[in-house]
């Protein structure tokens, strides 16, 4: 890859040829760009020479952070690459492994197994209210205000409206410059009045639920989430993933609750096994990739306990999380003060996370409404 | 031709005292006609550059806040409908053909110029500022890309109005949201961090002159340990220079327990961090080396 190349601007070709594979978005403009710079600065100073490349060919956060030390690399190669030039015309040095990413991997799988095991249980006390305890322990006759909660919420998202306007034929305010146009041809006498309203939000959520046996606590409530959400919103897709991933849409748009966990209980025989969120993902993208956009929300309802593949995950979640709007991890968890996202999944999938929080209990479900 | 090094002076005669990226920034902004994206936590600094290179250049700002629901009315330009029917009205009776009606009213007279198309054709070199452009919805963002690669804006009813002159465009975020790739390959990109303790300082002393050499550093130190702690809103140098500024009014020398607790409120603007902020008030004067005098 990094071969000797005799002037300053092949090497800059090159350079961000190398930068390309390090996965910067770096195109021909931005190579006449650095060009182009070279004439402005004072390119004989090794530092104004990186602070101008770093300028120009860097889109975001990350690669300011990592493009120190890409540069380093790359001359230091190069210069290596020189020394060898004697002996060899075109010599091609392999780039040293990125260590980087393993050992983080390797560093987050010995953090979840140190905790694996000290999973906090729920405590109960009859003083507090609905809206502070958790769901793992509502009983029956309470759910019904949960229930008007979780609706109250969807509701509000379902008529959450933009600040942009569309036509409509219903008087309501007039639309100056619609009406001005159209009765523009019979001389600007206003016959035809065009009028306008609010554009409803087009917010589409997707659902990804946990039911693996971590979650199984927090079953009832899960259900009843999903139930209520799909009932309440239209725009929505639900599904549920343990090892693999599965969608339930068309059981929970059922009238009756009861007739849809009956249908659901047939199809996902009980919750339990171990998670795959990774692979879960990665079937999710492959087979509904399509659905997410960039106006979806994509909640997804998990301890973060993963027994698969992290890297699948980090992946899968990037992937996502490129796509979609916002990602919404609600962790069951989370709602313990000590808790820490310190399991290897959650910590691979936290980059990727624009609101990270509790979703145990009533109140941590009006809180969610913000977000949305 | 500008110098790499006048742009860092300008900027620091103009009371902004930066780093050398940031600085190699804004030249090559200037100089390639790129627009400079600008990101990083709120107040460090990310609008005052637009303010202070209007300042340098010796031309105007022009400024588009954005927001959600944003869109080409407000942000390119919008027909003056009032002005247009009572034209209308006037020439009601002369016996103008329509056609010729509708030519005389979607003219330059008509047209009002919101910020984007004013700083294209501004009648000198302006600094256009697109203040948390993360903050406006992807619709809007499709539509700057006309004006910003381009520079460029299309009017259905005249044609394309090309720039006079190109502005420096300084587009700033938070990074509530992803930007697009399309906007972000038209930028260069800058991100603006926190500053260390020296830049701090020097900034403190620059925007407050007056004040008491000990207390400013007293205040950097503790600015530099309040961003450590993990707050809801971590303060930014805004928060600094507004809170030197209060303490050097009040004419005081030095900082100990009673005045952080009774000046806390120009720092901290969010009641669970004053809280938090109370209880490890004591550790956080240790850690700072400021004492209360006992």
């Amino acid at each position: 890859m990094i071969s000797r190349q005799t002037s300053l601007s092949k090497n800059i070709v090159q350079f961000c040829r190398f930068l390309r594979l390090k996965g910067f978005t770096v195109a021909i403009d931005e190579e006449a760009l650095s060009l182009q710079a070279l004439q402005l600065i004072d390119y004989s100073s090794n530092k104004t020479f990186l602070l101008a490349l770093k300028a120009i060919l860097c889109r975001s956060e990350a690669h300011l952070n990592e493009f120190n030390n890409l540069f380093e690399e790359y001359w230091k190669e190069l210069e290596k690459a020189t020394d060898a030039k004697e002996k060899k015309e075109t010599n091609q040095r392999p780039i040293p492994p990125q260590q980087a990413t393993a050992f983080k991997s390797l560093k987050a799988w010995l953090h979840g197994n140190k905790n694996s095991e000290t999973e906090e249980t729920a405590t109960y006390s009859p003083q507090e209210s609905l809206s502070q305890r958790d769901f793992s322990l509502v009983p029956e006759d309470e759910l019904e205000e949960l229930m008007q909660n979780i609706k109250a919420l969807a509701k509000r998202l379902a008529a959450k409206t933009n600040r942009r306007h569309e036509t409509t034929h219903t008087m309501k305010e007039p639309d100056l410059r619609k009406t001005l146009r159209k009765n523009l041809r019979r001389g600007g006498e206003l016959l035809e009045i065009i009028h306008q309203r609010p554009k409803r939000n087009r917010v589409k959520l997707i659902l990804l639920c946990d039911v693996s046996k971590s979650m199984e606590l927090y079953s009832s409530f899960l259900l009843q989430f999903m139930y209520a959400f799909q009932q309440v919103y239209a725009r929505m897709e639900t599904f549920i993933f343990s090892t693999t991933i599965r969608r339930i849409t068309p059981f929970l748009k059922k009238q009756n609750f009861r007739e849809a966990m009956q249908l659901l209980g047939g199809e996902n025989s009980g919750l339990s096994g171990g998670t795959k969120i990774g692979e879960s993902l990665h079937t999710f993208l492959e087979e509904y990739g399509k659905l997410i956009d960039k106006k979806t929300i994509v909640i997804i309802l998990s301890d973060g306990w993963d027994t698969g593949n992290i890297t699948k995950m980090e992946k899968s979640m990037e992937s996502i999380h490129r796509k979609a709007k916002r990602i919404i991890w609600l962790n069951p968890l989370a709602g313990y003060a000590t808790y820490r996202p310190e399991t290897a999944g959650m910590l691979a999938a936290m980059p990727f996370i624009s609101v990270f929080a509790a979703g145990h209990n009533a109140e941590s479900l009006k809180r969610l409404g913000k977000w949305l | 031709m500008t110098e790499l090094n006048d742009i860092k002076n300008l900027l620091q005669v103009h009371g902004y005292i930066t780093e050398d990226n940031v600085a190699m920034s804004v030249f090559l902004s200037l100089e390639l006609n790129k627009p400079l994206l600008v990101e990083g936590p709120a107040g460090v600094g990310k609008t005052e550059i637009a303010k202070v290179m209007a300042h340098a250049l010796k031309t105007d700002l022009i400024r588009l806040q954005c927001y959600e629901g944003l869109d080409t009315t407000h942000a390119i330009y919008e027909w003056n409908y009032q002005r247009q029917l009572l034209h209308l009205k006037m020439v009601e009776h002369n016996g103008q053909p329509v056609e010729e009606k509708e030519k005389t009213i979607f003219n330059d007279s008509f047209l009002m110029k919101r910020p984007l198309l004013q700083a294209i054709t501004y009648h000198k070199r302006p600094v256009l500022l697109i203040d948390e452009i993360d903050r406006s919805d992807e619709e809007f963002e499709s539509f700057l890309l006309e004006v910003l690669s381009d520079w460029q804006v299309t009017v259905p009813e005249i044609g394309t109005i090309k720039a006079t002159h190109i502005p420096l465009v300084i587009l700033t975020g938070n990074r509530t949201r992803e930007l697009s790739e399309a906007l972000r390959r038209r930028c260069l990109y800058l991100y603006i961090d926190y500053p260390g303790f020296e830049k701090e300082w020097m900034i403190v002393k620059n925007k407050v002159p007056g004040i008491d050499s000990k207390l400013a550093e007293q205040i950097t130190h503790f600015m530099q340990q309040l961003r450590v702690i993990k707050l809801e809103k971590t303060p930014g140098i805004a928060e600094t220079i507004d809170w030197a500024m209060a303490l050097s009014a009040l004419h005081i020398d030095h900082l100990d327990k009673n005045i952080i607790e009774q000046t806390l409120g120009v720092v901290i603007k969010d009641w669970r961090d004053t809280r938090q902020v109370q209880l490890s008030l004591s550790e956080l004067m240790e850690k700072t080396g400021v004492y209360s005098r006992l």
